[in-house]
């Protein structure tokens, strides 16, 4: 902040939020940026018409006698461009009212004794640093009573009126009004950083501050820094309960996929452009740029997981990434990144990596989606890493799997290999009883995979051609006709269920 | 009426008392039917009554106005006996020594237009083509003649009920502050005679054509219902012209102090003009139309005639008769010159009305 305070005159904006002109009631309030550079006291309506521009008039006397008088003072105020007219509320009728909105000129009508008023006003236009000061103490006050992210962005909103203001994590507003974040060449940006816990820097507070504009760089900034604690208090409240904030996740997705799955006229969340709804900045969350899910799920599903294993899962997922989501959804967990740039995957492979061992301590494989835009986008990508984990399985703990990389063949990972293997049991009893039998599937999954070249299947194999050529003798004698082409695909797809069942417990052992 | 010496006969009774309303507009119609009647009675009676120009008079010829003073609501109450205006002339002949050879309007505007009509029938004598306001003002003392100099005294005050008041006082003021605190104990209104002076002086201190021109604006206020076509055709006789057009969206009754120099409270009328610019007409009110305001611009005030008309019925509306949502032409009429003097305007300006405001038609170099 600025050591000097700023000269600038004070706003009508900042005059009626402080006393004697807060208990005014705005009859006709036509601009809160306008300037107020002096405080006449017109007694007489000569008086009046020696006022410079941009003063603040207050009625008095023969100029406040009523009927006409106020007319005819807001018709000089207007001549002179005044900036506004403050009257007694006992002559300021609907109809002074009404021609105050057709001069569009500030009309504001007070109780108490005019010249106490003009007094006091005069202290204040005289002293704008003092008096916005005052504003700024009132502001804190008010900042201080907000319990959650948009109360805070409410408040600074109404404060700054005409500069908008945004909460942004990334480069994506998740509170306030994006119009802050727009290039704007008459506007100059400031940035205020906000913190996490453990000093992480969680997000900033952004305003479009007009270069000519009545409030100075330095009185927004700090406006923006006294609304820091309240920030970080409504932001860590959401989070100390975990039970609450994990439903609320819930509830929020839910409402997400509701939202996508509407006609594209009722669902605005689907257009990129739109803003995000309003409610999912509560959470910190971003889905306006490209979003790239993550599917965490158990190697073995077994129902919902139960809170205390989420909260260990939200602790190493969230470990310096902690305003990215993880949304139970029934035996697994939904997170995401957002970001401008689609092709952006360091933040998520570094996550992914940082996460491993977790992921390796608590059996959890990891599917990741591809990047695509908006609320439909994410939704999308879920699916995608929700397949993506499905084929990571394969892999055992802590296996990661890109949607990018898997293509059609993720439809493999649905099958289900231990139905598969039973009908093995039963159809092919004989092979499933030999010794060997593991090594026999290998073989004929490989010759099949290679299509029938049994030197491409010796080299995946790692054997000699002639082991492979003996290994599918026997496994025809077991049963296997591999070689028959009506069989060729059941049998195909069985070799790939028993091996992909023997890996699995392979892996598990 | 034509020629020289015209005539004012019973069949001009109507028009009379419509030109003297338009110079009037804040008297109500209350005591309408009975003043036109006994009027209008007296000259099919009487015959008509000769009206002459005050140059054509000799100049030695002793005159003297007439006026009602006081409530029209009183008048409506107790009407005229009938000799109060001629008993009132009477006293001031006994008085001076003299016999009256003609009689004038104090204002050519309201009932006071009509009594003198009355009088002159009754008395015999011409009536003179003249007056002393051109339309009606408050106090008896804002007269032409008295800018020239002639004293409104000794006067008279002939009450319904028989009673009257002589006063002869050193100033028109105080004349007409003696005159008011006797006027509940006279019935409410009184047959005023007053400025006693000669045809000669009424030359100089009158106002000359007054009665024609009430008879002639208020044969067009009774021929036309056409509000356009009614305005344009008083234009042509009064030089009046139209301030807006638009709908009364507020009646304020006390809207602002008042010294008590008038009998009558402060109120205001706005109107919402319905073309041209949609300005806020404020019209200011007390015994008249003092004031009116467009979007708080002074655009006309006293001594300027303001007055409104129904555009629905294509009339003049009244004061007593307005009324939230009624659509209504304001119309301003230039006052005679005397007003727009320096004496004048401090007389029966904007200031003697509370408004300290330049007059527009100071500030348009039209006065």
């Amino acid at each position: 902040m600025s050591q000097s305070p700023s000269t600038l005159p004070i706003t009508l904006g900042g005059l009626v939020r402080i006393q004697p002109l807060a208990g005014a009631s705005r009859l006709h309030f036509a601009d809160p940026l306008r300037q107020v550079e002096q405080v006449v006291l017109a007694q007489t309506f000569e008086r009046m018409r020696r006022c410079a521009p941009h003063v603040l008039v207050v009625l008095h006397d023969t100029a406040a006698a009523g009927g006409w008088s106020l007319a005819a003072a807001l018709h000089l105020a207007w001549e002179r461009n005044v900036s506004a007219v403050v009257v007694s509320r006992t002559i300021a009728g609907s109809a002074g009212a009404a021609l105050a909105e057709r001069l569009n000129m500030t009309l504001l009508a007070i109780d108490t004794d005019p010249v106490d008023v003009a007094l006091q006003l005069a202290g204040q236009v005289s002293a704008p640093a003092a008096a916005r000061a005052l504003g700024q103490a009132l502001c804190a006050e008010r900042l201080a009573e907000q319990t959650n992210v948009r109360g805070v962005l409410g408040v600074l909103n109404s404060e700054l009126q005409n500069m908008p203001v945004a909460l942004v994590i990334g480069e994506t507003a998740v509170a306030g009004r994006v119009a802050a974040l727009q290039d704007k060449t008459k506007a100059r940006r400031v940035e205020v950083e906000v913190q996490g816990p453990g000093e992480q820097p969680w997000a900033r507070l952004v305003a479009a501050v007009p270069v000519n504009g009545p409030m100075a760089v330095e009185q927004v900034e700090s406006l923006l820094r006294l609304a820091r604690p309240s920030l970080q208090a409504a932001w860590a409240q959401t989070r100390l309960d975990s039970t609450v904030h994990s439903a609320h996740e819930q509830a929020a997705f839910g409402l997400l996929r509701r939202l996508a799955a509407e006609p594209v006229h009722d669902a605005p969340a689907v257009q990129p452009e739109i803003e995000t709804p309003s409610w999912s900045s509560e959470l910190g969350w971003q889905v306006d740029g490209a979003n790239r899910a993550v599917w965490i799920t158990p190697l073995r599903p077994s129902g919902e997981p139960s809170e205390e294993v989420t909260h260990l899962v939200r602790a190493a997922w969230q470990r310096g990434r902690t305003h990215w989501p993880l949304v139970v959804d029934s035996d697994s967990w939904i997170s995401w990144h957002s970001s401008e740039e689609p092709d952006d995957v360091g933040p998520l492979r570094r996550a992914v990596t940082a996460f491993r061992d977790s992921a390796e301590a608590h059996r959890l494989v990891i599917g990741v989606g591809q990047a695509h835009p908006g609320v439909a986008g994410l939704l999308r990508s879920v699916a995608e890493a929700r397949l993506a984990a499905h084929v990571a399985r394969e892999q055992g703990p802590a296996g990661v799997q890109w949607f990018d990389q898997v293509g059609a063949s993720a439809a493999l990972a649905w099958l289900p290999t231990t139905e598969i293997a039973q009908v093995a049991d039963l159809c092919l009893a004989e092979l499933m009883d030999a010794r060997d039998r593991m090594a026999l599937v290998q073989t004929v999954l490989a010759v099949l995979d290679c299509g029938g070249s049994l030197s491409q299947a010796s080299q995946r194999l790692g054997v000699h051609r002639n082991t492979v050529l003996a290994r599918l003798t026997r496994a025809r004698q077991l049963g296997l006709a591999y070689d028959e082409p009506e069989q060729r695909l059941a049998l195909h797809v069985l070799c790939y269920a028993l091996a992909a069942l023997w890996t699995q417990a392979g892996a598990e052992d | 009426m034509s020629g020289a010496a015209t005539w004012i006969s019973a069949a001009d009774v109507p028009a009379l008392y419509e030109g003297a309303k338009f110079y009037a507009p804040a008297v109500g119609d209350a005591s309408r039917s009975s003043l036109t009647s006994w009027l209008t009675g007296l000259l099919e009676r009487e015959g008509p009554v000769p009206l002459h120009r005050v140059e054509t008079m000799a100049p030695e010829t002793p005159c003297v106005s007439l006026c009602v003073l006081g409530s029209g609501s009183a008048l409506a109450d107790l009407p005229p006996a009938g000799d109060e205006f001629v008993s009132a002339i009477r006293q001031i002949e006994q008085l001076q020594g003299v016999r009256f050879g003609a009689v004038y309007p104090l204002a050519a505007a309201t009932v006071s237009a009509l009594v003198p009509v009355a009088a002159a029938a009754q008395l015999g004598v011409p009536l003179l083509d003249a007056d002393g306001m051109g339309r009606a003002f408050a106090l008896i003392h804002h007269t032409a003649m008295h800018l020239a100099g002639i004293s409104p005294t000794p006067l008279v005050a002939y009450g319904p009920t028989g009673d009257s008041v002589l006063v002869d006082a050193r100033t028109g003021l105080r004349a007409d502050l003696l005159l008011r605190a006797g006027l509940d104990a006279l019935g409410g209104w009184a047959a005023l005679a007053s400025y006693p002076t000669t045809a000669g002086a009424l030359r100089r201190g009158a106002l000359p054509g007054t009665i024609s021109r009430i008879a002639n604006v208020g044969r067009v206020l009774l021929q036309q219902n056409d509000p356009d076509l009614l305005i344009s055709r008083l234009a042509a006789i009064t030089g009046c012209r139209r301030l807006g057009r638009g709908r009364i969206s507020e009646l304020e009754q006390l809207s602002r102090p008042t010294d008590g120099s008038i009998p009558a409270h402060p109120s205001s009328v706005v109107i919402d003009e319905i073309d041209g610019q949609r300005r806020q007409l404020r019209i200011e009110l007390r015994s008249e139309i003092v004031a009116v305001f467009a979007n708080g611009e002074l655009i006309a005030g006293a001594p300027d005639l303001l007055c409104l008309v129904d555009v629905a019925r294509g009339t003049l509306a009244t004061l007593d008769s307005l009324e939230r949502g009624d659509l209504v032409d304001v119309l301003v009429t230039p006052g005679d010159a005397v007003w727009y003097s320096d004496e004048g305007m401090a007389m029966v300006g904007l200031n003697f009305h509370g408004i300290p405001l330049d007059h527009p038609r100071r500030l348009r170099g039209e006065a």
